[in-house]
């Protein structure tokens, strides 16, 4: 048991769940066709809202944490407006300098602490093994140690997080305002030529898009006991960017994936850490070039289905 | 102190035009933004370094030789990363996240070849100063506003009057077109890419020299500023990026000068998400087609 759960791989547990809750936070955006480069930007204003909440105002976590979602939402509400208005490209430098903006902005208040960043921030599992022990429940079950309770607890956490993401993406599909972000995926013109409002359903998929990386960067804040602006700087941005292009931007299983995949990946290729970034870099162009559509399309999902159906009825 | 600023103000800008042409020349010929062009810099910074430091030659012949690296660099990208996507019906990000990737790979490459230290070039050029009524200029600031107006001013003539500038326009203005007029566009393409690329590498090497510094992470502030630039003169506009720059540089050293010297890298993108609101075509673009 203590090989299986032994903490290093807790913790691997924890940020594959939490990058790919940032996969689903892109697959929003990129639902209506649109490419955000703003996820690390707002998930800077969620971390730190949620961070500064909780330490310096003592808020509870679990509201300090929707909060901070919120509030990134609320900016991504402001930059959008304008900026939905443009086109792809447009879109991707405005946002990608949004980001900038955020970051220096940062390193400046007196509030986040500049270059410093936020530290001791109480982290996730002790709040719940604190909440554990004040409604009399034991810090430990069947043999397992205090701490692997805890992590244990943080990761049911997240996965609940994650699922219930992923039964509102399926369900959200399925709904008027899917159909409406699948239309301006296809055609922006022929969507807003059927009456679909464009810039409200653009707006509404970036606000999403906005709130769930903002809630995503407020639990990374409660995990990993600190924040400093480096921590959500370009590279985040192409990290979270990876995960859909690798995994796939048509089901939101693909960023899933592609979070999974390249936070494994890393790990198991320790030795060849300093080259990270030349793989991942060649493995955009490669993917670019091969399969721009990613490992999970729709097409796979119906090959495979296909295949496992015949193979039933046989 | 207002004169003395503005001429800090044009020399870097005149770098900052530089780099956002070489956006331009691309965006207008391929219609696509190349995110590695800040890589690109930075790998002809370092080029023109080692140049100087190790086989000792004057610091003109390694411009030239930063330009021609990079330019190479420029095709293989091009080659590699850019034709193959040409080839099929991709969606209009595709070659963008490509060129991330390049640019991601390009800056790691420098870190582990280079290392992450900050390097200078060995010259004396910086220690050489004149004064010149209310301004003091280094030897470096002139050289740097010498080649880099001096390349504006050669390339606007070159794109306006001679062949193969006038095959580089047709090709910004329609590709199909210029096909079918018998235009060999691979070959502009391929031109432009180089073109571009070489105009990043030399202005790699004169912001080396300004700063005295040349580090693999330049090129990402600097191909930041340079997308600024491309947005702010509007896209694929020629006469936009270069005035566009100046503005950026000037609008810069005079943030650092009256006071919030910490927002210096915020200016940029406050400048950006303003023209976004109000002129999105850019100061200079027309709302329709019309480039270069």
């Amino acid at each position: 048991m203590d090989i299986i759960l032994n903490q290093y791989y807790l913790q691997i547990a924890v940020f594959v769940l939490v990058n790919a809750i940032l996969g689903v936070s892109i697959y929003m955006t990129l639902s209506t066709g649109q490419l955000s480069l703003g996820n690390a930007g707002f998930m800077s204003i969620g971390a730190y809202t949620c961070a500064i909440l909780t330490v310096k105002a003592g808020f509870p976590v679990y509201l300090a944490i929707p909060i901070g979602g919120i509030a990134a939402s609320f900016i991504s509400v402001i930059i959008g407006f304008p900026a939905l208005r443009l086109t792809g490209i447009y879109l991707a430098i405005a946002t990608l300098g949004f980001g900038e903006v955020v970051r220096v902005i940062v390193l400046n208040l007196k509030v986040t602490n500049g270059a410093l960043g936020i530290s001791g921030i109480p982290t996730l599992g002790t709040k719940i093994s604190k909440m554990m022990s004040s409604l009399g429940l034991p810090q430990s079950f069947g043999g397992l140690s205090a701490q692997q309770t805890s992590t244990l607890l943080v990761l049911l956490v997240l996965l609940l997080t994650l699922a219930f993401l992923v039964f509102f993406c399926t369900r959200l599909n399925r709904s008027r305002v899917g159909r409406a972000f699948a239309a301006i995926k296809a055609d922006e013109s022929a969507a807003e030529a059927m009456g679909i409002n464009t810039t409200f359903y653009k707006l509404l998929a970036f606000a999403l898009g906005a709130l769930i990386a903002g809630i995503a960067g407020g639990l990374s804040a409660h995990l990993t006991f600190f924040i400093g602006p480096k921590d959500f700087a370009y590279h985040r941005t192409v990290e979270i960017l990876l995960y859909a292009v690798l995994g796939g931007s048509d089901l939101v299983v693909g960023p899933i994936i592609g979070a999974l995949l390249l936070t494994l990946l890393p790990e198991l290729l320790r030795s060849a850490s300093n080259y990270r970034l030349m793989i991942y870099g060649a493995l955009l162009v490669t993917m670019m070039a091969f399969r721009p559509q990613g490992l999970i399309s729709e097409e796979t999902v119906r090959y495979w289905k296909g295949k496992l159906g015949r193979r039933r009825n046989q | 102190m207002f004169w003395q600023q503005l001429v800090n103000g044009l020399t870097l800008g005149s770098t900052y035009s530089l780099v956002a042409l070489g956006y331009t020349l691309i965006m207008g010929v391929l219609n696509i933004i190349n995110m590695a062009h800040g890589e690109i810099f930075m790998i002809g910074a370092f080029v023109g370094l080692y140049l100087v430091t190790y086989l000792k030659v004057n610091i003109f012949v390694a411009m030239a030789g930063a330009m021609v690296a990079s330019a190479l660099l420029g095709c293989l990208m091009e080659v590699l990363a850019l034709r193959p996507l040409r080839r099929k019906a991709v969606s209009h990000l595709a070659p963008l996240i490509s060129t991330i990737g390049v640019s991601i790979f390009l800056e790691s490459l420098a870190l582990n070849i280079f290392g992450p230290q900050s390097q200078a070039f060995p010259t004396e050029l910086a220690t050489v100063q004149m004064q010149l009524g209310p301004i003091r200029i280094t030897l470096v600031q002139i050289v740097i506003l010498g080649i880099s107006f001096g390349l504006m001013f050669v390339l606007r003539f070159w794109l306006a009057k001679t062949r193969v500038g006038k095959a580089i326009r047709t090709t910004a203005e329609n590709i199909e077109t210029a096909n079918l007029l018998g235009i060999n566009t691979n070959k502009i393409i391929f031109l432009t890419v180089a073109l571009a690329s070489g105009l990043g590498g030399i202005a790699g090497v004169l912001v080396g020299l300004s700063f005295n510094a040349v580090e693999p992470t330049m090129g990402l502030s600097m191909g930041l500023k340079g997308l600024a630039v491309l947005i702010l003169g509007g896209m694929g506009n020629i006469t936009g990026a270069m005035l566009g720059g100046l503005i950026l540089g000037i609008a810069e050293v005079f943030t650092v000068a009256y006071g919030a010297s910490s927002y210096r890298d915020a200016v940029a993108f406050g400048m950006i998400i303003l023209i976004l609101f109000i002129r999105p075509q850019g100061l200079f673009g027309k709302r329709q087609g019309g480039r270069f």
